[in-house]
């Protein structure tokens, strides 16, 4: 159901955060309602900027789902840019899925582990009408 | 890849699907490649092929009556339907159906906690419920309970315990569709029932006394396809006072036999919650020569075994015991299975573990002051939903084989020897049978073990091996007396066809049922391995 307005809008935002250096950080556009940094891949990023929060966690999405995304997807709008393993990613999607959101936009930025894992740049965004904004 | 229901062609497809819009409204049913996406299962291993389920479209209704409506509907239409609660069963089929061009019926928008009562200990929940948000409802009462949930919290009470999933306390709250009492059911016709005291008007007891009067049909609706829970009651556990953790090693692999049966009397009495065992030779498989023999075809023998602890200074075997209740009969307890275990095996030794007031704050919910390497996964030992557990899925995925076993330490050694020599057959998949492969506690009165191979998406000469293996385990399981306890749709006729006694009495016993209660199979045709008549001809 996502528009391809949408998925426009949402791809020029995943280059911007896609590198994982305070400077793409800083770039971040304004759109975001928070970003999710998994410390495991970004560090020694500021916890806010241009009034996005970031949320910090180290692989275990449990945390920002039940303290923040948890209340946050069952209302309307609330779009998230992360920059994550994709483990991490995969769990946040299916989550998103269920809550009427999808992800918008993503993009690899580092080779997978033994485990398979591997950094990614994203932005779920809400596409039901029951949440759309 | 679009798929339409069986024995319908696209314009009747788009009636029936016109009709579900017109039930449930038109937001809340989805088709198309893009929409159904999320209802792929995607740790299947035969993803993209042609083996792979996929579902037609999906429909969300938000109360009973609609979940009725929606069943009329389907029953007309004679489309499939496959409901899911929150459908997160990853690693047993997702939430992919049976039979390709089914609709996927998502119970997700009947999220309502009904009840927490926490004088009498239950809860009585909707499908829609996660582990998360029956711990909001807990937390709103002072924790004045405790959950017991699956490692990942975020599938729901109805839909782990209809695939008899377990948790990780007490024993007779880890068998999740042992802890329920009673449910409330949409029958293939779209009647509604309620089992037990829910089927006498004014009682107040539902949630109390699984049984009513009479036969219980509760137990066809646990991995079966008699109809669509719409509620279920669980009992919850009083929150302990207390939490008390403890390790025993022992030095020999023989004294495993002991060790096992001195478990069995704990649990069986009440004494102990979920126990972990392990090997501290598991630090050794890094050694390649140990590994050899470790994974030698035929098994090792117990001097060879023996010999490699001894040459390490390490004991055998070992395993981590919880204790739940009020502070004093913790530590009795514990005294109570150290002198029991000490006094009978030679050698055996006892570590004292953490042990602190429930509920736990986070640092201890982190576990890691343990004086030993712990496997004990603390959140889940404690009933606390999380997510964390994901840090074990390796690749895209993987698919779990998980046999019932004697709770005996022959038996496990058994299964570590046949199972390991036949899965020499794969090379390349991890040798997840060999002599330090542990059982796993989960159900109450019962041994598993764990085979799960991993998928990748890119990869299918990689999967490929994984579904055959997956094969291969079923069956040489079943030659033994062990079978599966749960299967993705892909494996469930495999499975089903090993529990043959009586030239398949039981299968063709609940065909009987499915032919006259739903002939043309609306609800989840083929899970269970139950076909109805439309589907076997
Ligand atoms: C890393 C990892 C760890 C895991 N650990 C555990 C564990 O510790 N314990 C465990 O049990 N599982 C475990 N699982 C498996 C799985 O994730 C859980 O069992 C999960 O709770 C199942 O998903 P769900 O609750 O969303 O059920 P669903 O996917 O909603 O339901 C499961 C099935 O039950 C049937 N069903 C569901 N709802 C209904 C209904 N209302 N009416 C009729 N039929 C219905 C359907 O056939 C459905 O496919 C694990 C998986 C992974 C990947």
């Amino acid at each position: 159901m996502i528009t391809r307005r949408e998925a426009i809008k949402w791809g020029v935002v995943v280059p911007a955060i896609a590198a994982s250096s305070q400077a793409a950080f800083a770039r971040a556009p304004q759109g975001l309602d928070a970003f999710l940094l998994d410390t495991r891949y970004v560090e020694n990023l500021p916890a806010e900027h241009a009034a996005i929060t970031a949320i910090r966690f180290a692989g275990d999405v449990t945390r920002p789902w039940f303290d923040t995304l948890d209340h946050a997807w069952r209302r309307r709008g609330y779009v998230l840019g992360g920059i994550t393993g994709s483990d991490a990613l995969f769990v946040l999607e299916v989550l998103a899925q269920q809550h009427g959101r999808r992800v918008v936009s993503q993009q690899q930025l580092g080779e997978k582990n033994e485990r398979g894992v591997y950094p990614v740049s994203w932005v779920i965004a809400p596409v039901h009408p029951s949440v759309t904004a | 890849m679009s798929v339409l229901p069986p024995d319908i062609d696209s314009a009747s497809f788009a009636a029936f699907l016109e009709e579900l819009r017109g039930a449930v409204g038109a937001d809340w049913v989805w088709s198309g490649d893009a929409d159904m996406f999320p209802y792929r299962d995607s740790f299947s291993p035969v993803w993209n092929t042609a083996e792979e389920r996929h579902a037609s479209a999906a429909v969300a209704p938000e109360d009973v009556e609609q979940v009725s409506a929606v069943v009329k509907i389907a029953r007309k239409h004679r489309v499939p339907l496959y409901p899911i609660s929150t459908g997160k069963n990853f690693g047993y089929g997702g939430p992919s159906p049976n039979v390709n061009g089914s609709v996927v019926l998502d119970l997700k928008r009947m999220n309502r906690v009904i009840e927490v009562n926490t004088d009498r200990n239950y809860c009585l929940v909707e499908p829609g419920v996660s582990y998360f948000d029956l711990q909001r409802a807990v937390d709103a009462t002072g924790n004045k309970v405790m959950l017991d949930c699956p490692d990942p919290g975020w599938g729901s009470p109805i839909g782990n315990s209809l695939e008899r999933g377990v948790g990780y306390t007490m024993p007779h709250f880890r068998d999740h569709f042992g802890a329920h009492c009673g449910m409330e059911v949409v029958l293939p016709d779209g009647e509604i029932m309620r089992t037990g005291m829910g089927a006498l008007p004014g009682s107040e007891t539902w949630q109390e006394y699984p049984y009513g009067f009479g036969p219980d049909p509760a137990g066809l609706f646990a991995q079966g396809n008699f109809g669509v829970v719409t509620k279920m009651g669980f009992r919850l556990m009083p929150m302990p006072e207390y939490y008390r953790t403890g390790l025993i090693t022992v030095p020999r692999r023989r004294d495993f036999i002991k060790l096992v049966n001195h478990v069995n009397f704990l649990s069986d009495s009440g004494l102990i919650g979920e126990v972990e065992y392990g090997s501290p030779l598991s630090a050794l498989m890094g050694n390649p020569d140990f590994f050899v023999l470790a994974t030698k075809t035929g098994g090792p023998s117990d001097a060879e075994m023996d010999a490699a602890a001894s040459a390490a200074g390490l004991p055998s075997f070992q395993v981590e015991l919880q204790f739940f209740g009020p502070q004093k009969a913790t530590l009795e307890n514990w005294n109570y299975a150290k002198d029991r275990i000490l006094s009978d095996i030679p050698g055996a030794a006892a570590v004292d573990g953490d042990h602190f007031t429930l509920p736990a704050s986070e640092d201890q919910l982190n576990n890691t002051t343990q004086p030993w390497q712990t496997s004990i996964k603390r959140r889940r030992s404690l009933g606390v939903p999380s997510l964390g557990a994901w840090k074990i899925v390796r690749d895209d995925g993987h698919v779990g084989f998980f046999p019932v076993l004697p709770r005996t330490g022959e038996a496990v050694f058994e299964v570590q020897r046949v199972l390991g020599d036949a899965m020499k057959e794969f090379p390349t998949l991890p040798p997840f049978f060999n002599a330090l492969t542990m059982p796993l506690f989960w159900h109450t009165h019962t041994f598993q073990m764990v085979f799960a191979p991993s998928i990748k998406h890119d990869d299918p000469q990689h999967n490929a091996i994984t579904h055959a293996s997956m094969k291969k385990c079923v069956a040489v399981a079943a030659e033994h007396g062990w079978g599966d306890y749960r299967a993705a749709p892909i494996y469930q006729d495999d499975v089903s066809n090993t529990y043959s006694f009586n030239n398949h009495i039981l299968r063709r016993f609940h065909e009987q049922l499915k032919d006259a209660i739903d002939p043309d199979g609306i609800i989840a045709p083929g899970r269970g391995g139950i076909w109805p008549r439309r589907f076997r001809a």
